[in-house]
């Protein structure tokens, strides 16, 4: 029998072809890379960012931060809620603003269900892109039921508008949303019974491949998911609690291979994980005010001589902003770092060396990259 | 913690601005700044998180903000340095830890400063940009935009000179 190895074709004559992987192609997202090939085998990869570079960081310069609370949606757009979040702790921790309880809760819900449909979308992508087209169906279809949680909840099914902003929540909970919420849980159960299905044909696509070791892990700045399939425990949650992460009883799941493979499965345990967590909050949502006091939605707010940085564990890793406010009411200087930016910069570079040329639709989507927070 | 941050204290006399939950402000001399990222790294911060940079007009600065963290100690280190407007220059760290090389390639795209030792400052987000460094508080973006793709004289463009 033929093995993989006999069946590439090798460079006899040191002969190299360059192509590009995207923009356009339709695995790749608005993101290209290009690719130097000897025979059958990459020799060189090179990424080419900056098709979704809008310039975020100036753009907040100019604006204030009910504006810019609405511009924080469009970083991600994968995972929207994840960087409203981040800029509203931003903004809280640079003005020492305190937020009521409830919203909280509400948060961190609100985050574990965008976690969910986040990682969806990455099953539905990276079935697509390793030929098993099902997946992707299904993966999207069960994500539109957390979609129409978002509906009900922030007015908008992708994009919230600055539902969480600083100083708390922009409205209130619907009446008995909660029942509704556990319901698209059993839903999310069901996606995922699919997923965990062993399917021989995708983990022999999968297992083995893109094979990235904790030492490259660490030194190229691999973050989340991408850190702890390499077999380093470490989650923003854990380790630098922000919200009620503290409170919350939950785990983090460790995979030690590093191959794409793994990095699929540990996506499958964190949307589990995140049904474990947010089912602890549903029945305990206090009672109480969603947004601080003092805070007036859409009235100028005077930003302080001070900087803050934060950060969180969003569903792709690291997510951080650094703030800088100058006493007026925009920022003086906004930073963001995408966990995408690493993902996608160094660690596909190095993942793509040596790969083969059936192998990089793979090895790119099982990073779980988004193009958007790594341009910004 | 606080052993090592007297240690950075007397050894590179680094001033301490401000501590709070899991982090610590500091600011440097950009000289020091390849010695203490060494110490730093062999004393547990082994994870570059992120590297910022702000335009400080008025003082004719520009001021560097990197981002440390300790899985170890939990905490997060941002040191601050300032470099020149005129000359801004400063070590890459990317031997020390490579993460900050694409960070630090970023910020030659976007402000200009140079990062002395970085293997690849090649262009990253920006194609064929010949205009200054876009992230700078000097730079009009409006005015540059003007010039460059519009046209006074054209009817349906009139509008972008009021």
């Amino acid at each position: 029998m033929k093995t993989k190895k006999d069946t590439i074709i090798n460079n006899s004559k040191n002969e190299y072809q360059e192509f590009l992987f995207g923009p356009a192609h339709p695995g790749s997202g608005n993101f290209s890379v290009k690719i130097k090939l000897g025979g059958e085998k990459v020799v060189l990869a090179k990424s080419d960012p900056g098709y979704l570079h809008r310039g975020f960081e100036k753009l907040m310069e100019y604006r204030n931060i009910w504006q810019n609370a609405a511009l924080s949606d469009r970083i991600c757009v994968f995972e929207p809620l994840a960087w409203n979040l981040l800029f509203a702790e931003a903004i809280e921790k640079l003005a020492e603003i305190d937020i009521p309880e409830k919203a909280k809760y509400v948060r961190v819900i609100l985050i574990e269900l965008s976690r969910i449909q986040s990682h969806l979308i990455w099953f539905g992508a990276f079935s697509s892109a390793s030929g098993f087209d099902t997946g992707f169906k299904i993966a999207l279809g069960y994500r539109d039921y957390i979609l129409d949680i978002f509906s009900i909840i922030t007015g908008g099914r992708v994009y919230p508008t600055g539902f969480i902003c600083p100083g708390g929540l922009r409205r209130d909970l619907p009446a008995k949303i909660e029942d509704k919420i556990l319901k698209v849980l059993d839903k999310v159960n069901e996606a995922i019974f699919y997923f965990e299905k062993e399917d021989p044909v995708f983990k022999s696509r999968t297992e083995n491949i893109g094979v990235l070791k904790i030492d490259d892990a660490i030194r190229l700045g691999a973050t989340g998911q991408v850190l702890r399939a390499s077999g380093f425990l470490q989650d923003i949650r854990k380790d630098d609690p922000y919200e009620i992460y503290k409170k919350i009883d939950f785990n983090i799941p460790v995979l030690k291979q590093g191959d794409a493979y793994s990095r699929f499965k540990l996506g499958i345990l964190e949307v589990k994980e995140s049904i474990k967590i947010i089912k602890q909050l549903l029945d305990k949502i206090p009672n109480g005010d969603f947004l601080n006091k003092n805070i007036k939605i859409g009235m100028p707010f005077i930003l302080p001589k001070n900087e803050a940085y934060v950060r969180n564990e969003t569903a792709r890793g690291e997510g951080a902003i650094y703030i800088k406010g100058d006493g007026t009411i925009n920022p003086y200087r906004v930073k963001i770092k995408g966990p995408s930016f690493l993902h996608l910069i160094p660690v596909l570079e190095f993942l793509l060396k040596e790969a083969e040329i059936a192998d990089i639709p793979i090895i790119y989507w099982s990073l779980n990259g988004c193009p958007a927070d790594m341009d910004r | 913690m606080e052993g090592l941050i007297s240690k950075i204290k007397s050894k590179f006399g680094a001033e301490i601005l401000k501590k709070e939950k899991n982090q610590i402000w500091m600011k440097i001399n950009n000289k020091d700044l390849i010695n203490i990222c060494n110490f730093l790294k062999e004393n547990g911060f082994d994870f570059f998180s992120c590297l910022s940079a702000i335009d400080i007009l008025e003082n004719n600065i520009i001021e560097l903000v990197y981002h440390l963290w300790s899985q170890e100690k939990k905490t997060i280190l941002n040191i601050k340095t300032e470099i020149s407007r005129e000359k801004p220059e400063i070590n890459s760290i990317s031997k020390i830890y490579t993460a900050s090389q694409i960070h630090e390639r970023e910020i030659h795209e976007l402000f200009g400063v140079n990062f002395l030792g970085n293997s690849d400052l090649s262009e990253l987000f920006l194609e064929d940009w010949s205009g200054p460094a876009p992230f700078l508080k000097d730079f009009d973006w409006r005015e540059y935009v003007r010039e460059k793709f519009y046209n006074k004289e054209n009817e349906n463009e009139k509008g972008y000179y009021n």
